[in-house]
């Protein structure tokens, strides 16, 4: 049965372009459409954008907040057709089970509510006022933080919801926004600037949603151009991509792909402790399908606990079989799905020639857990497939880390209570960012230090007036 | 080798005597597959063991189809050898880099003869046609790449069928002679000698790029032909194949109708190759000439699968999906193997590859498979 396509592209409030529309098979039967516009067209969405970003200055940043919470309140009121809408489209498009994209779409919008969006901006700014006008902060320090008039942001299309809390972090500081979104993530950037029009007209005017495939066009180079702030999530090649054509005097924010691995401690590996620890890491491993930058692909796991890495490996993947009927992984393209044969046809064969290696694979095959004796970093293929290995101590796997240091994000660590501290002091001089528990490591806060910095850095311009 | 290898080794050769004009039957394939699965189970314990945990060993065993093949990923972590690991005469491997923890496949063989036996007379079918030609060639030597499949099979292409007529013209350090090419092709132009020009897409379009800033351009003898394989794997400048074969004819003078693609892999030791010059497609075709009407075909001893890319079951002719071949070739290794190809099959075994990449974005927001690849990791 065909559907209407869904629109991938939300235009600014009274700006009505002429457009030819481009249909992308999403799957079978369901397709998404983008438009193609001409130059002029082009340029007058940056020029209404700009004069809109400039009226937001205008208005008080926690009338922002209040707004972009309202409209955050409708894609988790279950009664909303728009978020309805959302889930409908997310099945399709980001190849997510439905119940996948009911836990994503959830967990994503619960950050973009005024209560955390208040939170985020007192914890970064203590007085979100300073966005407003010159306020005295510390020591005496009269300041005023200011947004760009626009920011162009291209999203990677991996995590639904990543692109829309990229969008709300340059609201929040005034800039109107021009997003391009990833493939797999064209829907919630697209209903969530349709409910902000809906709530906040003036807000509305100050954002536009565009997919178009590919990179290199006219549209990119005009908005790199015009654009004083480029955000830009993907693989290295394509964010250096877009940085070799940033202007130089523009500000550019690099989210380049990342990986993730957990930790549990010896002390985390007894009887009912060991069942506990493997639930919660299925869930982080199995979140978004594996694909955020937040997924663990390796568990390091400490000798010397009740329950040995191989056994542990074991209970894992019934974790991840249960979680499999409680929420389904999602449609694998046919690239994804050959990779996942390979990883695992690799670890079979690997298993077969009596390496100390154990596959197991789930009944409907959408998880695999492989345990490896070998403790070197393995890249998982995603799609919930994990590498379980032993360590004699955690204190060896920083080592173990070195080679990926540049790309290492979220350690996930369970157990180790009294070493937590030092463990994150090692790991934090290998690369890693953030250390958290399994149950937190798929949602980092609003307010967390993204890839290593404030989210706001690099957003706003601080004016310092200096006494007379 | 043991005796068992030498008997099935011996028939093997004798049916690929036989040449590849004439199809094979179900049964004829079907009976040799059953025979080298037994002796694969018999003889190659990891492969047996593998076969063993999805329940199909050979009591199970019904028809060719229902043998389980390896993921060519498998080649890459453990030596698959069936019969005595001790009599592997060659080791091939794959091309790509080492780094990082990525290691290439290798292809363990016990008798270069069955290899040979397999790859000849299907070059001769489809390249030679039993012309005398002089082999230039853009790959290096067998002596310098050992471990290189694709020298190993030209190496076997200048002494068998050009009558050790040719060269050599990539060194060991994968250095394109350009001038030695050239003069190569001038000397074959005032000889009136026929070539064939044979080499990876990739050093076809350095050596254009290289001839192109000379200005210079040439018309090969008539009857010569050029085989290109392998794609560019990002070591030259990508070129849509009509702009590939359309700058190859300007600058060697020979039509795209000479033009040759092998489809083949280390992992497998028989290959195919488009019919253009062995079965000239029918000149009143109006789709003659269309690059993209063009199919592959497996010598008799090769068979194809067609798979679902997520559950991997057989789909029905025409559908694209993972390519999976068997290849009685393979007697001292694996037959099957399951391939990262996507591509489909038609009702006469026409065989299109469509690649590894259908161009779509990527999903992974974690580290991709391609910056591993280029060694950031």
């Amino acid at each position: 049965m065909e559907r209407t396509p869904f629109d991938a592209a939300c235009f600014p409030g009274g700006f009505e372009p002429e457009a030819q529309w481009e249909d992308l098979e999403a799957e079978p039967g369901v397709a998404v459409r983008y438009p193609v516009l001409d130059d002029r067209a082009w340029t007058e969405l940056i020029e209404n954008l700009r004069v809109s970003g400039e009226a937001l200055k205008e208005r008080p940043v926690r009338e922002l907040v209040d707004s972009i919470g309202r409209a955050a309140e409708r894609l988790l009121d279950p009664e909303d057709s728009l978020r309805g809408e959302a889930l409908n489209w997310l099945v399709p498009t980001a190849g997510l089970s439905a119940e996948m994209a009911d836990l994503v779409l959830t967990g994503m919008a619960k950050d973009w509510t005024s209560d955390r969006l208040t939170e985020l901006l007192e914890r970064e700014f203590r007085v979100p006022e300073v966005l407003d006008e010159f306020r005295v902060l510390d020591s005496g320090r009269k300041l005023h933080a200011v947004g760009s008039d626009l920011s162009f942001h291209v999203g990677a299309g991996t995590v639904p919801g990543v692109s829309v809390s990229s969008m709300i972090r340059s609201l929040l500081v005034k800039s109107a926004v021009l997003l391009k979104p990833g493939r797999g993530d064209v829907v919630l950037p697209v209903v969530f600037a349709r409910a902000l029009a809906q709530v906040d007209a003036g807000l509305g005017r100050a954002v536009a949603v565009v997919y178009w495939p590919g990179g290199r066009s006219p549209a990119e180079a005009l908005a790199l151009r015009e654009s004083s702030v480029v955000v830009a999530y993907g693989g290295g090649e394509s964010v250096a991509a877009l940085r070799d054509r940033t202007p130089v005097t523009s500000r550019f924010l690099a989210y380049h792909h990342r990986v993730s691995v957990g930790l549990i401690g010896r002390d985390a590996l007894s009887g009912a402790n060991a069942r506990q620890t493997a639930s919660a890491a299925a869930l982080a491993v199995s979140t978004f399908d594996q694909r955020g930058c937040v997924s663990p692909h390796v568990l390091y796991v400490e000798a010397g606990g009740s329950t040995t890495a191989k056994e542990w490996a074991g209970v894992l993947a019934e974790a991840m079989g249960e979680l499999e009927n409680a929420i389904p992984g999602g449609r694998l393209t046919p690239e994804e799905a050959s990779l996942l044969h390979q990883s695992r046809g690799a670890a079979e064969m690997q298993e077969a020639s009596g390496d100390e290696v154990a596959v197991h694979i789930g009944d409907r095959g959408s998880w695999t857990v492989i345990y490896q004796e070998s403790s070197a970093f393995t890249l998982s293929c995603q799609n919930r497939v994990i590498y379980v290995k032993p360590v004699p101590d955690l204190d060896d796997v920083p080592q173990l880390l070195a080679d990926v240091g540049p790309h290492l994000q979220t350690v996930a660590l369970s157990g180790a209570t009294d070493r937590r501290q030092y463990l994150a002091t090692v790991l934090g001089r290998t690369g890693v960012t953030r250390v958290t528990s399994f149950e937190g490591a798929p949602w980092p806060p609003p307010w967390w230090h993204h890839d290593g910095a404030s989210v706001f850095a690099g957003l706003v311009s601080w004016v310092d007036l200096e006494d007379e | 080798m043991d005796t068992v290898f030498q008997i099935l080794s011996d028939e093997l050769k004798a049916a690929f005597r036989g040449g590849v004009d004439e199809p094979w039957s179900d049964e004829r394939f079907g009976d040799l597959a059953a025979r080298v699965f037994e002796y694969q189970l018999d003889t190659n314990q990891v492969y047996a063991n593998y076969c063993r945990k999805r329940g199909s060993m050979a009591a199970a065993y019904s028809d060719w189809e229902s043998i389980p093949p390896v993921p060519t990923s498998g080649f890459k972590v453990v030596p698959l050898v069936s019969g005595d690991a001790a009599s592997v005469e060659r080791v091939f491997r794959t091309s790509g880099t080492t780094s990082g923890g990525v290691s290439r496949g290798e292809h363990h063989v016990p008798d270069l003869d069955l290899y040979r036996a397999s790859l000849v007379p299907n070059l001769e079918k489809h390249l030679y046609g039993g012309d005398p030609l002089r082999l230039l060639a853009l790959v290096p030597s067998p002596e310098e790449a050992p471990e290189s499949s694709l020298s190993f099979m030209l190496g076997e292409a200048l002494d068998m069928l050009s009558d050790g007529d040719g060269e050599f013209f990539v060194g060991a350090n994968l250095g394109l002679d350009v001038g030695g090419l050239r003069v190569a092709i001038e000397t074959a132009c005032t000889e009136d000698q026929p070539v064939l020009l044979a080499g990876t897409a990739f050093a076809l379009v350095h050596w254009l790029d290289a001839t192109a800033e000379t200005g210079l351009s040439f018309e090969l003898p008539t009857g010569s032909r050029i085989l290109e394989t392998g794609g560019f794997k990002g070591r030259s400048r990508v070129l849509s194949r009509p702009e590939f074969y359309e700058a190859l004819s300007t600058a060697l003078g020979v039509p795209a109708s000479r033009i040759v693609n092998e489809y083949g892999m280390t992992e497998l030791l028989s290959q195919f190759y488009e019919p253009v010059l062995s079965d000239p497609p029918d000149p009143e075709d109006p789709a003659v000439g269309a690059l993209d009407q063009r199919a592959h075909f497996a010598p008799p001893w090769m068979r194809t699968r067609v798979l679902d890319p997520v559950s991997l079951a057989p789909l029905p002719v025409g559908e694209e999906g993972l390519l999976c071949h068997y290849d009685l070739a393979n007697l001292g290794s694996v037959m099957g193997v399951l391939t990262e190809d996507l591509g489909t099959l038609d009702a006469k075994g026409g065989l299109r590859v469509f690649g590894r990449v259908d161009g779509a974005e990527p999903r992974g927001c974690s580290l991709a498979m391609d910056d591993l690849l280029s060694g950031v990791v």
